[in-house]
């Protein structure tokens, strides 16, 4: 009745890396990154290290921020080779000991607003530099939620630091501009009508 | 439980003696071969009314949550002192409380889903057994445990979540209807002998995979294999209601004994169900296959780590080797009824 199994539980899970899980939402007029990053129980006192600066035992408010800020700034986006300006819209740090342990994922979103496009084939590229000597990476991107957006493609590099999206962006429905714009002639239309029937009355 | 009984110098005698009889108990009145989803769920209920009324107060409200509270999503891969879990623990109960709940997991699982959870936590005793996980993580069937989110009824929307290291089972029923999604099965050491025999917890996953990868031709595996490493899940744990672009070859361009392969695949997870809720599932999964694709990153000789993900209109399935092939996550969603959101909303 004994294991006979010949196993070395070393590891129950990923101790010496840092994976830097990303997924993008693709809208016509802006790119959200959802980025999480979890860092390895054996590379976890690292980054805590590189986060907590003044050495207090927890992450101050100054400290997250200054820490995204450094995320962000290894984040490169840019869409048919235009560089996109990234700007952090939130972030969530889990408990120094939860990253302790190997469970805490810091969550950061950042977003960039898209230049006009036209509509056709488009090139979204996402690039993570951070922490290269232990990152492990995973970018994709999410199904879109405006139907506008059609994503045909995703080539990564083989590590996943860089995914590159190719989506067609659908003009604008027929008629989504052209009825607002109807009723708001037919409303000049119907206010002009009156005042002139008033005043004929009047008169 | 006969798998949790067998367990190594763990179990005192009388224990095993005790959770044996209640297993063959269990076995002699095994339910027949092809019941109604309306049958599985009513044997679960009185299953699970079993559990309960085995419990005193204290272990009733550690099993017992609201069906909507946050213990819906209270399950991870990670162990015991990395992860902390709030409900009923498996190491807390008598030899009887320990029977009725794997009398309650036979009976909502079919055989072969019952075999992979006793495999994946047997596989976890061997973990505790090779020494200590390191710091303050613990390994082992005592760090199972198991909630009931709402009250067991035939009738209303209630979940069966039972889970600890490298598993998550989360059975919602409603009525006739059930989902397991989402659901984590996975293994660590993914291979390893008991009772002289090899015991491989997700091996048919894994062969099947390959299986059907062998059988691509040239410009379908092309298609299917992804030109990047995917190093773990990409909706594993807290990634709920994220649905990503689907990749790879789309079923709809495979032959048919491909397509009946890649089904074969997605049974070693929608199968772990009780068959009066799988075949309904597989159904579902089959009328959309056209709309169902297959993606693979990694080398295509069994016995390589390599990562694979099926992906539909109704389905999510991972495996995703941690740089080993001793060490695998998966996980099982159906984005239109994680935690039976569909079904509990009729």
């Amino acid at each position: 009745m004994l294991f006979a199994g010949a196993v070395s539980p070393t590891s129950a899970h990923r101790r010496d890396e840092y994976l830097q899980a990303a997924r993008l939402a693709v809208d016509p007029d802006r790119v959200r990154v959802e980025l999480d990053l979890t860092p390895g129980i054996a590379v976890a006192d690292g980054v805590i290290a590189s986060i907590d600066t003044d050495r207090s035992g927890a992450i101050s408010a100054a400290e997250a921020q200054a820490y995204a800020a450094i995320v962000r700034q290894a984040v490169r986006l840019d869409v048919d080779e235009t560089p996109l300006v990234v700007a952090l819209s939130a972030s969530a740090f889990p408990d120094v000991a939860a990253m302790r342990s190997g469970e805490g994922a810091i969550r950061l979103t950042l977003t960039s607003a898209l230049p006009p496009l036209d509509p056709g084939r488009h090139h979204l590229r996402y690039r993570n530099a951070h922490r290269a000597d232990i990152g492990v990476y995973l970018a994709n991107a999410l199904v879109p939620e405006n139907p506008r957006v059609d994503i045909t493609g995703q080539q990564r590099d083989v590590a996943q630091r860089e995914l590159i999206v190719a989506y067609d962006l659908h003009p604008s429905r027929p008629g989504s501009g052209v009825v607002p714009f109807a009723a708001s002639v037919g409303v000049a239309v119907l206010v002009l009508a009156a005042l002139a029937w008033r005043r004929r009355r009047i008169s | 439980m006969r798998s949790m009984l067998r367990l190594p110098v763990l179990a005192p005698l009388g224990l095993l003696a005790a959770l044996t009889a209640t297993g063959l108990a269990q076995r002699s009145a095994a339910p027949p071969a092809r019941a109604s989803a309306a049958e599985a769920t009513a044997r679960i209920v009185k299953a699970a009314q079993a559990v309960a009324a085995s419990l005193d107060d204290a272990g009733r409200a550690k099993l017992q949550f609201a069906f909507d509270s946050t213990q819906k999503t209270n399950w991870s891969n990670l162990p015991t002192g990395i992860y902390e879990r709030h409900s009923l623990r498996m190491g807390d109960l008598t030899p009887p409380q320990k029977a009725a709940v794997m009398t309650l997991l036979e009976t909502a699982l079919s055989p072969d889903g019952y075999r992979k959870v006793i495999e994946i936590v047997r596989g976890d005793e061997v973990l505790r057994n090779g020494g200590p996980g390191g710091g303050r993580v613990n390994f082992g069937e005592a760090e199972y445990y198991l909630a009931f989110l709402g009250t067991p009824s035939t009738t209303t929307p209630w979940m069966l979540q039972f889970g600890g290291h490298h598993l998550a089972i989360n059975l919602t029923l409603a009525g006739s209807a059930a989902s397991m999604a989402p659901s984590l099965p996975a293994a660590q050491p993914a291979k390893y002998t008991f009772e002289g025999k090899e015991i491989r917890p997700l091996g048919r996953e894994n062969d099947k995979a390959f299986e059907l990868i062998d059988a691509l031709d040239a410009g379908q595996r092309s298609q299917a294999i992804l030109g990047s490493t995917v190093a773990d899940l990409v909706l594993g744990p807290g990634q709920d209601g994220k649905v990503i672009q689907p990749e790879g070859l789309k079923a709809s361009a495979m032959t048919p004994a491909q397509q009946t392969m890649l089904l074969g695949i997605v049974r070693e997870w929608a199968g772990i169900m009780t068959e009066g809720f799988a075949e309904p599932r597989m159904a579902e999964i089959r009328a959309n296959l056209p709309q169902t694709w297959f993606a693979w990153s990694g080398p295509t000789t069994n016995g390589s780590a390599a990562y694979f993900r099926i992906q539909g209109p109704t389905l999510v399935i991972e495996y995703a080797p941690q740089r080993t092939v001793d060490h695998i996550h998966t996980i099982y969603r159906d984005p239109t009824n994680d935690y039976g959101a569909k079904i509990a909303a009729k």
